[in-house]
């Protein structure tokens, strides 16, 4: 069964994922294109003084990329699935409910966590021969709460796009929004690195708010 | 599962209410509150504070009032006059500045050597750190300084400088430095490094940094080559933040606080100097120093308290000490202490990180 969801989820999301790994490495890229452009205009060395004097990271541009990338994948998964009322449909086959909403979140996690790691390794890769270790992990550190934020951004969304009233689904829209605003209270660099951990765990929490949405669409719950 | 999903939802609203609605009532209930400008007169031997008072009957707006501690007002040029280190240009450019003070012959060129500004925040300290650090030829024989082609970080084993442009280490400089280092007694790796990495400044002294034993020592390139020089600690006195001070005066090399919250000045040539105030926090209190060759005036500001103290430059023993009556809550403030008894926050005053706070 789970390979069943997995199908379907891709055959519905593939052209969206295929638009989505292309942008956000498109993004990472061109951030690592500026890098290389301010290396050959002003040397490497440049690049070095300007992290270690003025908080510059040059991935400015990433900051909001991964959380629209995330919340597209959550409406592009689910939106149909409710509109269509195919959600109807795969609540009533012999399976586990639990474990069929499980898989289709899973499928979206593990594809938005393959396309922001394929970020990751792309920055990593050019990164490492430009710049001390110490100043790639300063980037890539911190852009880790971007990218968490694109994963909690498609599993609130999910669950907004789940639930079946809108009384509920404004509610549930204002807390997603402020959720998200927690992952961008600041600009310094590195500043959320003693959070991380617990806003990974509250991420990954936020999957089961979905099937709250789930639940109340089995009762019948209607606008 | 519908039991725990529950729990995360309410679990959620609650935090985000505790975190929103004291958010909301501080914003539109927030109201600014200056403090007056405050700085040590030795002609008067007194605080002379400078600020602003409602006019009469509030018809004439506010007033600027300068004033002693023993309530003696005075007029901007009387200021001036007795404040003369710091109102220096003014003086001169009214051809009043003095010939001496304080029976010290004195020069506007002097007074400008001597006069400085140095300011400490909690935010200095409490933010991310990249272990990586730009150290200045500090004898170049030119004018100008420049910033150099490598930056160092010191490990467990030694000092590795890594060059810019090919991001390698200069393994020759690198023993060069280590054997420097290690010959004059540093163990490694360094628990503290501080220094003041730029070129805007009229010369560089380099870093001060403590080794993992506490002790103390400094830092510099001189002509290509380490100069590294182990500073003797009072016994007793566990150092723990540094300050690198490069003042135009060149007095002074660094400031320094110890585990019991006690300031220290490193003159030039290393002499440890306890500064005669009852404690200074730098990972919770700001300090403001306004010095020149006379006093020093710090201010230490905490979230609670604001205190003035003069010291004399020389061997920085108090010679007054104020404290700034603290202002009072408003009405509203007290009312948002009555309403949200809890209140959670992600960013503070004191640092620059992003977490949780209640």
């Amino acid at each position: 069964m789970f390979k069943a969801i997995f199908y379907k989820e891709w055959i519905k999301t593939r052209w969206y994922l295929l638009l989505a790994v292309a942008t956000t490495l498109g993004f990472a890229g061109y951030s690592m294109l500026r890098i290389s452009r301010v290396v050959d205009l002003k040397g490497a060395e440049h690049v070095w003084e300007v992290m270690l004097s003025r908080d510059v990271i040059f991935i400015d541009l990433l900051e909001y990329i991964p959380l629209l990338v995330g919340m597209l994948l959550a409406v592009v998964q689910f939106v149909p699935e409710m509109q269509r009322k195919c959600l109807k449909l795969t609540l009533h086959l012999p399976y586990s409910q639990l474990r069929m909403v499980g898989a289709m979140l899973l499928y979206g996690l593990l594809v938005l966590s393959f396309c922001f790691a394929a970020n990751f390794f792309l920055m990593a890769l050019y990164l490492h021969g430009v710049i001390a270790a110490e100043l790639e992990q300063h980037i890539l550190l911190t852009a880790v709460p971007w990218y968490l934020a694109g994963i909690t951004a498609y599993l609130l969304v999910s669950w907004i796009c789940l639930e079946p009233t809108w009384k509920r689904r404004i509610i549930n829209l204002t807390m997603s929004v402020l959720l998200l605003r927690i992952f961008f209270l600041s600009v310094t660099p590195e500043a959320y690195n003693q959070f991380l951990p617990w806003l990974l765990i509250y991420t990954l929490l936020t999957a089961s708010l979905s099937w709250l949405s789930v639940s109340r669409f089995k009762v019948g719950k209607q606008d | 599962m519908l039991r725990f999903s529950k729990i995360l939802f309410y679990f959620t609203v609650i935090f985000l209410l505790l975190w929103q609605l004291p958010w909301c009532y501080n914003f539109f209930t927030a109201k600014s509150s200056k403090s007056g400008f405050v700085l040590y007169s030795s002609i008067i031997g007194d605080f002379v504070i400078t600020g602003q008072q409602e006019g009469k009957d509030g018809k004439e707006g506010k007033i600027v009032v300068r004033r002693d501690l023993s309530g003696h007002k005075y007029t901007q040029d009387e200021v001036d006059s007795i404040l003369p280190m710091f109102y220096c240009r003014q003086l001169m450019s009214d051809e009043r500045f003095p010939d001496s003070i304080n029976g010290v012959e004195v020069t506007p060129r002097l007074v400008q050597t001597e006069n400085f500004v140095f300011k400490i925040a909690p935010t200095d300290l409490n933010t991310p750190h990249i272990g990586l650090y730009p150290l200045l030829e500090s004898m170049s024989g030119r004018v100008e300084l420049e910033m150099p082609k490598d930056v160092f970080r010191i490990t467990n084993k030694g000092i590795e400088f890594v060059d810019m442009a090919t991001n390698s280490i200069e393994s020759a400089k690198s023993t060069l430095f280590t054997e420097a280092l290690t010959k004059k007694g540093f163990h490694f790796p360094a628990i503290e490094i501080t220094g003041n990495p730029t070129t805007r400044k009229e010369y560089d002294e380099g870093y001060v940094l403590l080794d993992v034993n506490r002790q103390l020592f400094h830092l510099k390139q001189v002509k290509g080559r380490p100069y590294v020089r182990i500073v003797d600690v009072p016994h007793g006195v566990e150092l723990k933040h540094l300050f690198i001070t490069e003042l135009k005066s060149r007095r002074t090399l660094a400031l320094m606080t110890d585990k019991n919250y006690s300031l220290y000045v490193l003159t030039a040539p290393y002499e440890i100097k306890k500064v005669a105030i009852p404690s200074f926090d730098p990972e919770k209190e700001a300090v403001s120093i306004i010095g020149n060759l006379f006093d020093w005036t710090l201010r230490i500001t905490s979230q609670e308290e604001d205190n003035y103290f003069a010291v004399r430059s020389d061997d920085f023993s108090l010679i007054k000490a104020m404290k700034n009556p603290t202002v009072e809550e408003t009405l509203a403030q007290k009312i948002g202490n009555y309403i949200f008894p809890i209140r959670i926050s992600f960013t503070g005053e004191l640092d620059n990180f992003v977490k949780p706070r209640i």
